[in-house]
């Protein structure tokens, strides 16, 4: 099992219908095929985590390098892990018209987004807000405080 | 027969054949593809000026003129049509007048041939076209290579030049009249002469175009790099090229540019590299990408291993979370970074770095630069030290407040003895007139210690600055001046101190008595905080429904058990939690500074949540007991 973070840029701006149709379409494949995570998305940048299998992952991340939906992809963070950090895949992004998103599997608002996992390393938790902090920048990169213990 | 089938052959010409007679130069024989030019009915016997023809206007004239002088005559290329409009379509003929002369040689007619010559004469005109766009091209291909900053050129297969723009002229410093094929060899440096001679021949060879680079010799006899690009004129793929077009451009600026950049580059990370401190650089986003060879010494990990926030790994545990945060902080506003922390050497063991990081605006990029300078052996002084010092003046105030606290604790047995000495004085009688001379020693020494112990707690008192006349002060200043104080406390705690002084923001108050509080109240919330969670301490200065002034100190610390009896937890050298350093006078002196100038302190506490510390500055409820 490996993680594999990366940052890049929309060939063009991603609209609303877009985003949707990305997000219904990467929860479909990476439920069946196991790859858990969250994309952040915003002006063009984006950056994702994701975490499975590693011939699974590897496979992943040659698609994702040779989609022609974006460029300029840079590879951050590829490493073992001995467990994931996410349950899940979502996909953080400001929608123009937030009304209906809201209630979207696996929509996170960019100021909803958890904190990252505490199963991350502080090291890779750190390099998960920085990218997040360079897709969103630093008005809207103020992680949900955290909850009370 | 004969007759019979020539006439046969020329019915059938493709070619409109006619002959006309007489003067008035009647039809006399029209052949099917004449009779269809005209598309006039019947002709014969018909003269040519009353059949509306698609001749051209001055035909009739010259067919005139040819059966007056008997001179034939061939107009080439009429565009022959009965439609003006149709004319565009493009329909042209050649028409041959020919006299026909009789057997006295007399002329007595004319014969006509007209041939259809639309297709030649479009190939004609398409070539004419043709011919002005390829001056055209020509001559903006030639004002474009001899205006374009490169020289342009042509060479056969065998190498010779065929073309080259005035440009290389100018450069060279050559005349025009020169043998470019003999002396421009000569011109290239003699260390590039045989490679390019050679990368040239070979790209002939192969029929495949080139581009290297090498100096050629300018007008000034300077050597200046040029950049040599050529590609191959290509017909057919069968066909080997026989002409290769090409352009040198002068690269000599941007090379001696990129070059200086790549020894400055490599010169600044050798330096980096001889450094013995861990040198790294990050991207605008704070990625790491650059470890300085030392820092792989240091750490014994590649800069694959260390990766984007590799660095994080190599601090401390304890420190981790807090350098992150700072460093993403730093990130997202560009501040400096600074911090010290322990690094993970190779070999296991932490030792104390000041890691600082900066960014460079260079107007390109943004990039960090930053640098971990080993400070450990400057650092555990310095932490003995201060323990040291901290020590010391902790003892100091401990000892100040046991003199202030001593001194007034024994006012009262003073004054219960003194009051049972003069109640002994005048009950008690003493037969040795001597030993009554000890009743006023006794209270010579009484008096003595009655103003020794209040010389004590003046001095106490003076010296912390508890007996300064009140003043207006502004809370939230003295606040922050006390925050000041406990910097290094608030920064490796990585507390949230929140201070709201709106509702009353000025208190009249001794300053040193107003400091006094503050700084024991925010020590001891940021010593007794919650291992677990972010330290939360807030500071509110209120006022009570009365308009009094009043100031709450709230932390989510470990919280306390409150004892029965109240004032024990403000009792001196009391301490709540054991495991804390701290001699546990902080409370105590607290309430003593509130209850001397007339105020109360309230506490409620929940343990593991927090506590609240209250002061009313001003005590409304007499009836209280503190």
């Amino acid at each position: 099992m490996k993680h594999i973070v990366y940052l890049s840029r929309a060939v063009r701006p991603l609209s609303d219908q877009d985003l949707q149709e990305l997000l219904a379409q990467c929860r479909r494949d990476n439920a069946r095929n196991g790859i858990t995570g969250i994309l952040f998305y915003s002006h063009g940048n984006i950056a994702q985590l994701f975490e499975g299998e590693d011939a699974v992952a590897d496979m992943l991340f040659d698609k994702i390098a040779q989609d022609g939906r974006h460029s300029h992809v840079q590879k951050l963070i590829d490493r073992p892990i001995s467990h994931r950090s996410f349950a899940d895949w979502h996909m953080a992004f400001h929608p123009i018209k937030s009304a209906g998103f809201e209630t979207l599997q696996g929509f996170l608002l960019p100021h909803r987004v958890p904190p990252p996992p505490e199963t991350l390393s502080i090291a890779d938790a750190t390099l998960v807000e920085l990218v997040r902090l360079a897709v969103f920048g630093p008005d809207a990169a103020t992680p949900a405080p955290q909850a009370q213990r | 027969m004969q007759e019979q089938h020539l006439q046969d052959i020329l019915r059938r010409l493709p070619a409109g054949v006619a002959t006309l007679e007489g003067p008035e130069l009647r039809y006399s024989f029209v052949n099917e593809a004449f009779r269809r030019l005209l598309d006039a009915g019947e002709l014969l016997g018909r003269a040519v000026a009353e059949v509306p023809g698609p001749w051209p206007a001055d035909l009739l004239g010259v067919m005139q003129q040819v059966y007056r002088t008997g001179q034939g005559h061939v107009a080439k290329a009429c565009p022959l049509c009965n439609d003006p409009a149709a004319r565009d379509e493009g329909v042209y003929y050649d028409i041959t007048l020919e006299p026909i002369c009789a057997a006295d040689g007399a002329v007595s007619g004319l014969l006509l041939f007209v041939v259809d010559v639309t297709v030649q004469e479009q190939a004609r005109q398409r070539t004419h076209e043709l011919a002005i766009e390829t001056r055209r091209l020509d001559a903006r291909l030639r004002v474009l290579s001899e205006t374009a900053p490169q020289i342009t050129f042509t060479i056969d297969a065998a190498g010779r030049y065929e073309y080259v723009s005035p440009q290389w002229y100018f450069f060279t410093g050559q005349p025009r009249t020169s043998d470019l094929n003999a002396i421009g060899p000569l011109l290239i440096h003699p260390d590039d002469r045989l490679r390019v001679l050679y990368q040239s021949e070979a790209a002939r060879n192969s029929g495949t175009g080139w581009s290297y680079e090498y100096r050629l010799r300018r007008h000034d006899g300077q050597y200046r790099w040029m950049l040599s690009r050529a590609l191959p004129e290509l017909h057919t793929a069968a066909t080997q090229p026989t002409h290769w077009h090409g352009a040198l451009t002068e690269i000599h600026d941007q090379r001696e540019l990129s070059e200086a950049l790549r020894r400055g580059e490599a010169e600044l990370r050798f330096l980096a590299d001889s450094i013995p401190e861990l040198i790294w650089t990050a991207s605008a986003e704070g990625f790491v990408e650059y470890y300085n060879q030392y820092t792989g010494d240091y750490s014994g990990l590649t800069t694959t291993e260390l990766g984007p926030t590799g660095w994080i790994n190599l601090l401390h545990p304890d420190e981790q979370a807090g350098a992150a945060r700072l460093w993403v902080h730093s990130v997202a506003t560009g501040e400096d970074y600074e911090g010290v922390f322990r690094m993970r050497r190779h070999d296991g063991r932490y030792r104390w770095h000041i890691i600082r990081a900066r960014q460079l605006t260079d107007g390109q990029a943004l990039r960090w630069f930053g640098a971990c300078t080993d400070v450990d052996d400057q650092h555990r002084l310095r932490q003995v030290l201060q323990t040291q010092y901290d020590e010391l003046a902790q003892a100091n105030r401990d000892l100040d407040t046991f003199v202030y606290t001593a001194s007034h604790d024994l006012k009262q047995p003073v004054l219960n003895l003194r009051g049972l000495f003069d109640e002994l004085r005048r009950t008690a009688s003493f037969h040795d007139p001597e030993k009554s001379q000890m009743l006023v020693m006794v209270d010579e020494a009484l008096t003595q210690l009655d103003l020794t112990l209040q010389e004590l707690a003046a001095t106490v008192r003076d010296q912390r600055g508890l007996s300064a006349p009140p003043e207006e002060l502004d809370v939230r200043h003295v606040a922050e001046e006390v925050l000041l104080g406990l910097r290094v406390q608030v920064q490796q705690s990585g507390a949230e101190i929140e201070l709201d002084t709106d509702e009353a923001p000025l208190l009249t108050y001794g300053r040193a008595n107003l400091r006094s509080v503050l700084h024991n109240l925010i020590s001891n919330a940021l010593k007794f905080a919650h291992p677990d969670r972010t330290p939360h301490v807030q500071v509110r200065s209120f006022r009570t429904q009365e308009g009094h002034p009043g100031l709450q100190v709230r932390d989510n610390g470990l919280g306390m058990v409150l004892p029965d009896e109240p004032a024990a937890v403000f009792q001196p050298f009391t301490r709540q939690h054991p495991h804390i350093g701290g001699s546990g006078v902080g409370l105590y002196l607290v309430q003593r500074i509130v209850s001397s100038r007339g105020g109360r302190l309230d506490v409620a506490s929940t343990v593991g949540e927090g506590t609240t510390f209250t002061i009313y500055w001003k005590n409304e409820a007499a009836e209280d007991p503190a």
